[in-house]
């Protein structure tokens, strides 16, 4: 019991300033020369409920995530895997694959929007050398946008699951991978039924954190769109701040806060759930 | 000593952190007022400066620093500001950024502290403008059009003679910039990444309005063909004549000066603001000119915006900032500042002023007079003009001239979003 | 490939001849699109106002061009920035430990029921949106005036990472056995002593990885500091970057580039320094830069 004390400063600074957050989704807070705050039920989630930019904006939110999460996993897997064979350079490759990481993602941004202008950006000087189109505005067209940010998002993210997954490998036996070597199992058929069901519990727990980490992201697409053009980049986590720092409505932005809170814990259970069955079958 | 020293690394800043965050003003009896700027032209930051400077030197005991700021950010952080009570004192802004905050009560009514030279200098349908509530919330100190620059030399290469008429109506400029279009350049380009304020402003040539506002703020809209006639002239060139580079609609102001300098267009259009940034970088041997003020069928008119300064309600030292409002509001010095930024001082002594200073100028007299037809416009005064700005008339111009919205969902899209911000 | 073909150790070797390239031709291809960003940036660091709008100019600027760097570091104070930046990360670092230091002991050492309930908050707040933490926040240092200061974005730090240096320093005390208390104990040494001289010195790989993560996500922090703080002065590295990335009507490409990277250069020798150190203590959790 002498321990509790201890506590007192996570209560004070952890579990207040949340769970005031939780409860401002439920009242009138709204900026103003000393306007006074009133609870107002679910009024603020009816609201929301018609609010079609909003869950425009979540569809953005989910499908950036999404193409993020899994484009990242596939391509760090594949690099992971390369980094995990008995390649000269290898080392040296594993400190440049890490570059990413090192910058912080306000400066992600600008580097992308350098590489990405149209007039100036070496990505349409590549696709003039090579005879294609080069004259698109890649994070100004509203078709291109989207996938355009993805892309920006994969590379920013990729470093991080690959060392995960790197680790992940590291730790598969090598004993059941010879075992199916003798077996006659070639290299492809060892991958699926040797190395991908050891890696399950990483590939759950890092998948599941870049999905939470990708919907909540912010400086990236702040910087480089803010959201634009035509609303196709604008996360949540933008728009929400829009409501509260633009439009001054705290309570009403908690509120998204919250319900974006639910439907992602929703989702991950859902999808912890099935991984949890299938390792079970 | 290798972790001793890390310690020391990690403990000196955190302590310098924790000591600064108790420093305070020790000089008593000195007033200490800040000054939030938007400006973002080298030569306008330097004017900016150089008139704080010059006051700092001449009143020991009002001291004034610059919070630099720009007109992306402003409006974010006057929000916060106001809301954590740290606003500064003197906020330099434009117009159609400030009725909401007018109507919570964050902006200081000046016409107890306006001298009544000040009051004068300005014209009556500017002080409208920034009337709100039978308050006066701000002084408006410059006001920017929108032109057409040409470049001169593609001009009489390709044998069109610089229109000579008192104004140019936008067919003019669409069979211009259709006869100046070539294999390898576009007619004319215009950086439309945030198309709303140039839509808005220039809308007035067809009589568009767009709101209808009470004097609480509220307002109802209506678009019809007035209000889509320019968006409707800009789409025509884009995917009717083909005269207006596509991608230049997807950047920019500023980013397609470069594109304007390498002959891509032969004209561009954009706010007078750029002709700065024309004369500053144009390479060896580039010479533009401005064309006649655009008009539609009801003549040249655009919706005036002005930059604005105002006082903070919640400083403390409202009489001090007054003073130096007056100071600022100055003839030299709105003179001084409209020239860095080619832009068209409100003040009549600053205008009178700048006419003399900039008469050798030829530049300068046709972006004088696309200035002397502004007229105040609804939009400036409409509460939640700001995020209809931001939430519907921007994105819904980027997808109309990106071919991805037709003109009656624009149209639907516009009213339908006002409507949902407004019942809120 | 054809199924009926046997496999014969000739085809084999042919095969394995092809994989290897290819491998090497894969990792090439990684390492480019990783790498080739940072080198482009500074290129153009170095590039002419002119070279860096042709876009038919080369990767490689013609000549060294210092004027972007001079004029980046005169147009932003990125040097007091990044002051900032160290200050802030360096203190939300200490009191992140001071305080997720006991605390977490006091967790690993509890009952189950206290436990569960501090570890399903810990996972609950992870999944928090930014905007939950940011305005209760953003309306408490309104009222203890630390708006615009960065005594309250370190505050701000602290409170964000707390959640998650508790779970890393938790996961860590989990390996120190309590056999090892037991024994200092029955040593006669008081509380105090056990810990300071046996479980500590054996938590310190915790402690570093803790106080690398909660640097890292402060040092590189946009969203916070944004909303907090206002004087150009009291900028951290990002927010300052951000700033000059600018609004409409100015293009400055050239500084821009030069001021990315020269931001950019103290995060990858930081970095470079630690990214071991960083990849084993990902095992016990998970980072984001």
């Amino acid at each position: 019991m002498l321990l509790l004390p201890a506590l007192i400063p996570v209560l004070l600074l952890s579990v207040y300033p949340l769970v005031h957050g939780i409860v401002l989704g439920f009242t009138d807070a709204q900026a103003g020369y000393n306007r006074p705050v009133h609870f107002n039920g679910i009024e603020n989630y009816a609201r929301l409920m018609s609010n079609e930019l909003f869950w425009s904006s979540f569809r953005v939110g989910v499908i950036w995530a999404l193409s993020v999460t899994v484009l990242q996993f596939l391509a760090a897997l594949g690099l992971a895997l390369l980094l995990n064979q008995n390649l000269r350079f290898r080392g040296a490759a594993r400190v440049l694959a890490l570059i990413p990481w090192a910058i912080p993602p306000v400066i992600i941004a600008i580097i992308w929007r350098l590489m990405l202008n149209p007039t100036a950006g070496p990505v349409n000087s590549a696709l003039a050398a090579v005879g294609l189109p080069h004259d698109i505005n890649w994070l100004g067209d509203p078709t291109f946008a989207l996938p355009a940010v993805i892309v920006v998002g994969v590379w920013a993210g990729m470093p991080q699951t690959t060392v995960v997954l790197l680790a992940g490998l590291q730790n598969v036996r090598s004993d059941l991978h010879e075992a199916a070597a003798l077996d006659g199992a070639g290299a492809l058929r060892r991958f699926w039924h040797v190395t991908l069901p050891s890696l399950r519990p990483v590939i759950f727990a890092i998948t599941t954190l870049d999905f939470i980490w990708n919907f909540n992201q912010f400086a990236l697409v702040y910087v480089l769109t803010a959201g634009g053009p035509g609303g196709q980049t604008m996360l949540p986590m933008l728009f929400a701040y829009n409501e509260a720092f633009k439009y001054g409505n705290f309570g009403y932005a908690s509120a998204m806060g919250n319900v974006m809170v639910v439907l992602i814990a929703l989702t991950l259970v859902f999808y912890l759930r099935h991984q949890a069955k299938e390792r079970q079958s | 000593m290798k972790r001793r020293s890390t310690l020391a690394a990690v403990l000196v800043p955190a302590l310098a952190v924790a000591l600064g965050g108790c420093t305070s003003d020790a000089s008593a009896g000195r007033v200490e007022l800040t000054f939030l700027s938007v400006a973002f032209q080298d030569a306008t930051v330097e004017a900016t400066d150089d008139i704080i400077q010059s006051w700092n030197e001449a009143h020991p005991d009002i001291q004034v620093t610059v919070l630099q700021s720009n007109y992306d950010d402003v409006h974010d952080q006057l929000v916060t500001q106001f809301q954590s009570n740290t606003p500064a004192d003197l906020i330099y802004n434009e117009a159609s950024d400030l009725a909401g905050f007018a109507h919570q009560g964050y902006l200081a009514d000046l016409s107890p502290l306006l001298s009544e030279e000040l009051r004068e200098d300005i014209p009556e349908k500017y002080w409208d403008i920034v009337t709100i509530d039978d308050r006066v919330i701000a002084a408006p100190t410059l006001v920017q059009s929108y032109v057409v620059f040409a470049n001169t030399k593609l001009l009489s290469e390709a044998g069109v003679a610089m229109p000579s008429e008192t104004s140019l109506s936008w067919s003019s400029l669409r069979e211009l910039a259709s006869s100046l279009t070539t294999e390898s350049r576009y007619g004319v380009g215009w950086g439309l990444r945030q198309p709303a304020s140039a839509m808005m402003n220039t809308a007035l040539n067809y009589g568009g309005t767009f709101f209808d506002v009470d004097s609480d703020g509220s307002a109802t809209i209506e678009v019809d063909d007035a209000e889509l006639a320019v968006p409707d002239q800009v789409h025509g060139m884009l995917f009717e004549d083909g005269s207006m580079d596509p991608t230049s609609v997807t950047q920019s102001t500023a980013e397609v000066v470069p594109g304007f300098f390498a002959g891509d267009y032969a004209m561009f259009i954009g706010a007078s603001y750029l002709a700065q940034q024309l004369t500053e970088g144009a390479p060896e041997g580039f010479s533009f000119s401005v064309l006649p003020p655009l008009a539609g069928d009801r003549g040249a008119a655009q919706a005036a915006n002005p930059q604005t300064l105002s006082i903070a309600a919640q400083s403390p030292h409202q009489a001090e900032a007054a003073e130096f409002l007056e100071y600022f509001m100055a003839a030299e010095h709105i003179s001084r500042l409209g020239q860095s930024d080619w832009l068209r001082p409100v003040p009549t002594s600053a205008l009178e002023h700048l006419e003399q200073a900039t008469a050798e100028i030829p530049v300068w007299r046709p972006l004088l007079e696309t200035g002397a037809d502004l007229v105040g416009a609804p939009f400036t005064r409409a509460l939640d003009y700001p995020q209809w700005k931001l939430q519907y008339a921007t994105p819904g111009l980027q997808k109309y001239f990106a071919g991805s919205l037709s003109r009656e969902e624009l149209a639907a899209f516009w009213s339908d979003g006002w409507a949902s911000i407004s019942d809120q | 490939m054809t199924r009926s073909v046997p496999p014969s150790p000739l085809r084999h070797s042919i095969r394995l001849n092809l994989t290897r390239p290819m491998q090497y031709l894969a990792l090439l291809a990684y390492v480019g699109f990783l790498a080739f960003p940072l080198v482009f940036l500074a290129t153009a660091a170095l590039k002419t106002p002119g070279e860096l709008q042709s876009a038919s100019g080369g990767i490689l600027p013609a000549t060294l061009y210092l004027g972007n760097l001079e004029s980046a570091l005169t147009k932003v104070n990125l040097l007091g920035a990044l002051g900032n930046s160290l200050g802030v990360a360096s203190a939300s670092t200490v009191v992140v430990i001071a305080i997720a230091l006991p605390a977490a002991y006091a967790i690993s050492r509890a009952r189950a029921r206290l436990k569960g309930v501090a570890f399903a908050w810990i996972l609950i707040s992870q999944m928090f949106p930014f905007i939950l933490i940011v305005i209760p926040l953003f309306l408490l240092l309104t009222s203890f005036g630390l708006v615009n200061s960065l005594a309250g974005l370190t505050l701000v730090y602290s409170v964000w990472c707390l959640p998650f240096a508790l779970w890393m320093l938790q996961g860590h005390l989990a390996h120190v056995p309590l056999e090892v208390e037991e024994a200092g104990a029955i040593d006669g040494a008081g509380r105090l002593r056990v810990l300071s001289s046996i479980v500590l010195p054996l938590l310190v790989p915790g402690i570093v990885a803790t106080s690398l993560f909660t640097f890292i996500t402060a040092y590189s922090d946009f969203f916070f500091a944004l909303v907090t703080i206002r004087d150009e002065r009291l900028q951290t590295l990002p927010l300052a970057l951000a700033r000059f990335v600018g609004a409409e009507g100015v293009v400055q490409l050239g500084p821009l580039a030069a001021a990315s990277l020269i931001a950019t250069v103290p995060s990858l020798l930081f970095f470079a320094l630690i990214q071991r150190r960083l990849s084993s203590g990902l095992l016990a959790g998970a980072i984001k830069g």
